[in-house]
């Protein structure tokens, strides 16, 4: 099976460019590619519970959806979502503080991530 | 087209964009058996090429496509 690892930096700060690696990497597993996505810098800021549900991504027309459905698709397709701890103390996080389904990881396994992955895509 | 072959199955995703076509095709193929086809629907604008990047990554082959009124059907058999 191929792998995909995604790389997400966008924070609340970027709704704009907070759903696209997310459906990315729902449309990877829906064509059978395991797929993860690491939220890292301010990418963590989209997971804290409460957060997506209101954060609505833009579109021209004013009728944006929230994030929120993007990440119950992707976890939905079996997208695996990683953080890690400096990314979250940087914005004053825990993990309790994260919806269900976050995996806390490190940078030696980022990097081994990368390394047994396919492509690494970074946004 | 006068050669398509009868699906088992029809997925109406009619109106939906990028990445829910595909996103749906995917679970409604783990629901068939292998040598069903499918008859998928679609009017997003990237559906061809990624109809046709779905069957190539996942062995599951397109056999017939046509395109009428900006409504694509595609004919995709579970391998």
């Amino acid at each position: 099976m191929s792998r995909l690892l995604y790389v997400h930096t966008g924070g609340v700060n970027q709704p704009e460019r907070s759903a696209t690696p997310i459906y990315l990497a729902t449309t990877a597993a829906a064509m059978d590619v395991e797929v993860g996505i690491y939220f890292t810098v301010n990418g963590p800021t989209l997971l804290e519970k409460g957060v997506a549900e209101k954060l609505i991504v833009p579109k021209h027309d004013g009728h944006g959806a929230p994030l929120r459905r993007f990440i119950d698709q992707a976890l939905d397709m079996g997208v695996k979502f990683y953080v890690c701890q400096p990314s979250l103390d940087l914005h004053g996080l825990t993990q309790d503080d994260l919806i269900d389904g976050v995996a806390m990881i490190g940078g030696a396994a980022f990097n081994d991530m990368a390394l047994e992955a396919d492509r690494v895509i970074c946004f | 087209m006068a050669d398509t072959p009868t699906p088992d199955r029809t997925l109406d995703a009619k109106g939906l964009l990028c990445p829910m076509p595909i996103v749906k095709l995917a679970k409604a193929m783990k629901e068939l058996e292998s040598g069903q086809v499918i008859l998928l629907e679609a009017t997003d604008p990237g559906a061809v090429p990624d109809v046709a990047a779905w069957s190539k990554n996942t062995g599951n082959p397109t056999l017939a496509q046509e395109t009428v009124d900006k409504v694509m059907r595609f004919w995709i058999q579970k391998a």
